[in-house]
This record gives structure tokens, C-alpha cells and sequence, in this order.
């Protein structure tokens, strides 16, 4: 068993050398054409479809977030709308409401007024009547009687004594 | 001992080992059959023998980007680092399956398992390094870059790329040529050495060293990828 010196046993040769360089570079240049060409062009247009992909979907993610604060912005307006338009409309019924019993009071002491008045009137023409039909009926009745039995004296009695209340 | 198929070109002394040529233009076939195979229906939506291709090529781009910084050299290295990664990666394994011999003769074995291929790729490797750092600093640059960070390392930066090219190219083929040399042992010289006893033995010591050898193959093959890089990259980078 015997080994040869490596660079005795194999000698330099220039032509192998060439032939490799050569098959190496079609090897190069034919998996770049039919293999490595296309798969690098698809992995960089997957890279870049990812890439809008993502901004796509962060764009998405934003509109989207400000579609909710605008959502929830109108709804906290409707609500302060709502209790305010509540609010509103207690305070107004509550004025109304003072106001009609304000109303019906002020009314209420007017047809009061008015009644009393009615009434005081009523009493005042009743008593008035009443005072001038005595008047006549003691005129009727006085007459009857002075026709009757008035003397003399009696007169002159009742002269005087008109005479006096003339005076007083 | 096995000889190799060498032919002498009448008149002019130059050397040509046919069991390189045979081996290295089977296995660029083979890297190119696979490569084709796997990329006939390129989809946005990845199926199974494309996902295989972009694991690969995601890998090699890994080499390439942790090793170079200058991202217009990354792009230009990416698909060299790919194809050669596979190539070489092919070639180691070659002889661990398929050792073709006539006569006396060995057809085909591995060609990284010789110092002239090793060296080839070392040199292409070494020679694109210089030419990626001439592009990006002007030859005047690019010398002045032997002399960085401070001037007295000019020697060893000078001494270093004779190194660098025989460390690259030595490490493949010293491992290759090793893994091979040990295959040949177990099943030539131990395998018949005591009739079937041995040769029942040797069985399961090839099947382990060869399991063994693919793994060195594949670590080598990405060794060697890395340090190409490493090497381009300290070309393209200034201290």
C-alpha cells in the first residue's frame, strides 16, 4: 500500500481548471434564467404584497378605529341631547304647570270678588226695595190712619215735629 | 492504487483529468435537473417543491447577508452563493455513492476530492472578491485598502491572500479527498482482508462512514460558501 504525494500524483492542469470556470458559469447563467430568476422575482413580489398587505390592514385598523370614536362621539352627544331635551321639557311643564295653577287662582279670587261684590250688590237692592216699600206702606198706612183720627193738636204735634227733624 | 484518467495534449504538455470534467459536468446537470424541477410552477401561493427552492435560496441569502454588508454586493452574491453552495454540495457527495471504476481506472469520484477543482473554485472565489472591491473603491482605493487599518500590516494583508486562497481550497479538498481515501480503505483493503468475516464487518463501518461523509460534505460545502463570502465581504468593506 503505497500513497502518491498529492501534488506530485496529480499534476496542475490549466484545462480543468477552464472547464470547471466555464461549467460553472452556464450552470449560473441557466439556473438563473429557468430556476432562480422567477422564485427570487415571486418571493420579492410576495414581500411586497405582504407589505401593502399590512399597510392595507393597519390603514383598515385606523379608519376603522375612527369610524368607533366618531360612532361613540355621536352617541355621547345623542345622550347629552336626549337628557336635554328632557331636562327642557320638565322645567317647561313645571312652568306651565305654575302658571295654570297661577292662573286658575288668580281666576278663582276674581269670581270670588265678583260674588261678593254680586252679592253685596244683591243685599244693598234687596234692603233698598225692602226700605222703599216700608217707606210706602207706612205712608199708606200713616194716611189711613191720619185720615182716621188726626185732630188738631195731633197735627200741629207732627208739624213740629217735621219742623225739628228738618233742624236736625 | 488507481490511476486516474489523465491524457497528455499532444505538443503542448498541458494536462486533462477526465474524471474531474465527467464529474463536475455530471453534477452540474444534476444541480440544474433539480433546480429546473423544482421551480416549474413558481406561485404566489407557494407549493411543496417551490417552498424546497426558497428554503434553499432563503439559506444561502443567509450566508450572504451575514457575511457581506454592502447590500448592491449582497444582491449580485446572492444567486453565486446559491448555484455554488448546490454545486459544491453535489460534487462532495458524488464519490460517497458513486465510484465508477474500469480496469484500473477511476471514471468517476468525487471532484472536490482533488486540489486542482478545489483550487478552481478558490480562485474564482478570491479572483470575484477582487473584482467586487475594485468596483467599489477604484483600483487606487482598493490597493490603498491593503494598507488599512495601519500601514505596517501591508505584508500580512498581502501574505494573507495566498492564505486565504490555499485555505479555502486545501480545507474542501483535504476533507473530501480524506472522507474518500477511508471509504476506498474499508471496502478495498479491510472488506477482503480476512475473507467474509471482514467483509460482514466492514459493511456497517462503510455504511457509518459514509453517513459521516455526507454530513462533512454538506458542512464543507457551507464552510466553504461562508468563508467565499467572508472573504468578499472583507473586500467590499472598508476598515
Amino acid at each position: 500500500m503505497e500513497f502518491q504525494p498529492v501534488f506530485a500524483g496529480a499534476e496542475i492542469s490549466i484545462i480543468n481548471t477552464l472547464w470547471y470556470l466555464i461549467v460553472f458559469s452556464i450552470l449560473l447563467l441557466a439556473v438563473k434564467h429557468y430556476a432562480w430568476g422567477p422564485v427570487k422575482d415571486m418571493m420579492e413580489k410576495r414581500r411586497q404584497k405582504v407589505i401593502d398587505d399590512l399597510d392595507q390592514a393597519a390603514s383598515d385598523r385606523k379608519k376603522a378605529e375612527i369610524l368607533a370614536n366618531e360612532r361613540e362621539a355621536a352617541l355621547k352627544n345623542s345622550r347629552q341631547e336626549a337628557t336635554q331635551i328632557l331636562s327642557v321639557a320638565k322645567s317647561n311643564a313645571q312652568k306651565t304647570g305654575k302658571q295654570i295653577v297661577s292662573e286658575a287662582k288668580a281666576e278663582a279670587s276674581a269670581i270670588r270678588e265678583r260674588a261678593k261684590a254680586d252679592a253685596a250688590q244683591a243685599k244693598s237692592d234687596a234692603l233698598n226695595e225692602a226700605r222703599n216699600e216700608v217707606a210706602d206702606l207706612s205712608v199708606t198706612i200713616a194716611e189711613k190712619v191720619i185720615a182716621k183720627n188726626l185732630s188738631a193738636a195731633d197735627q200741629k204735634d207732627l208739624v213740629d215735629q217735621f219742623i225739628k227733624g228738618l233742624n236736625d | 492504487m488507481e490511476k486516474s484518467l489523465v491524457f497528455n495534449i499532444n505538443g503542448t504538455g498541458l494536462n486533462v483529468d477526465l474524471v474531474g470534467i465527467i464529474g463536475s459536468t455530471l453534477m452540474a446537470i444534476v444541480v440544474f435537473a433539480i433546480c429546473y424541477a423544482l421551480s416549474r410552477k413558481v406561485e404566489m401561493k407557494p407549493n411543496k417543491k417551490q417552498n424546497v427552492l426558497e428554503y434553499l435560496i432563503d439559506f444561502t441569502d443567509g450566508i450572504v447577508k451575514d457575511n457581506v454588508e454592502d447590500p448592491a454586493a449582497q444582491k449580485h452574491l446572492s444567486l453565486y452563493a446559491f448555484v455554488l453552495f448546490l454545486f459544491i454540495f453535489c460534487m462532495n457527495q458524488l464519490g460517497l455513492f458513486l465510484e465508477v471504476k474500469v480496469g484500473d481506472y477511476m471514471v468517476i469520484k468525487s471532484p472536490t476530492a482533488d486540489p486542482v477543482t478545489t483550487m478552481s473554485f478558490a480562485m474564482m472565489t478570491l479572483l470575484l472578491a477582487f473584482t467586487l472591491g475594485i468596483q467599489k473603491f477604484g483600483t487606487k482605493g482598493y490597493l490603498q485598502n491593503y494598507a488599512r487599518p495601519v500601514g505596517f500590516l501591508l505584508p500580512i494583508n498581502i501574505i494573507e491572500e495566498f492564505t486565504n486562497f490555499l485555505t479555502l481550497s486545501l480545507r474542501l479538498y483535504g476533507n473530501i479527498f480524506a472522507g474518500e481515501v477511508l471509504l476506498t480503505l474499508i471496502g478495498n483493503q479491510l472488506g477482503p482482508s480476512m475473507g467474509i468475516v471482514t467483509r460482514i464487518l466492514a459493511a456497517p463501518l462503510a455504511m457509518i462512514w459514509q453517513g459521516f461523509s455526507v454530513f462533512i460534505g454538506s458542512i464543507q460545502a457551507y464552510v466553504f460558501v461562508t468563508l467565499s463570502m467572508v472573504y468578499i465581504g472583507n473586500k467590499v468593506t472598508q476598515e
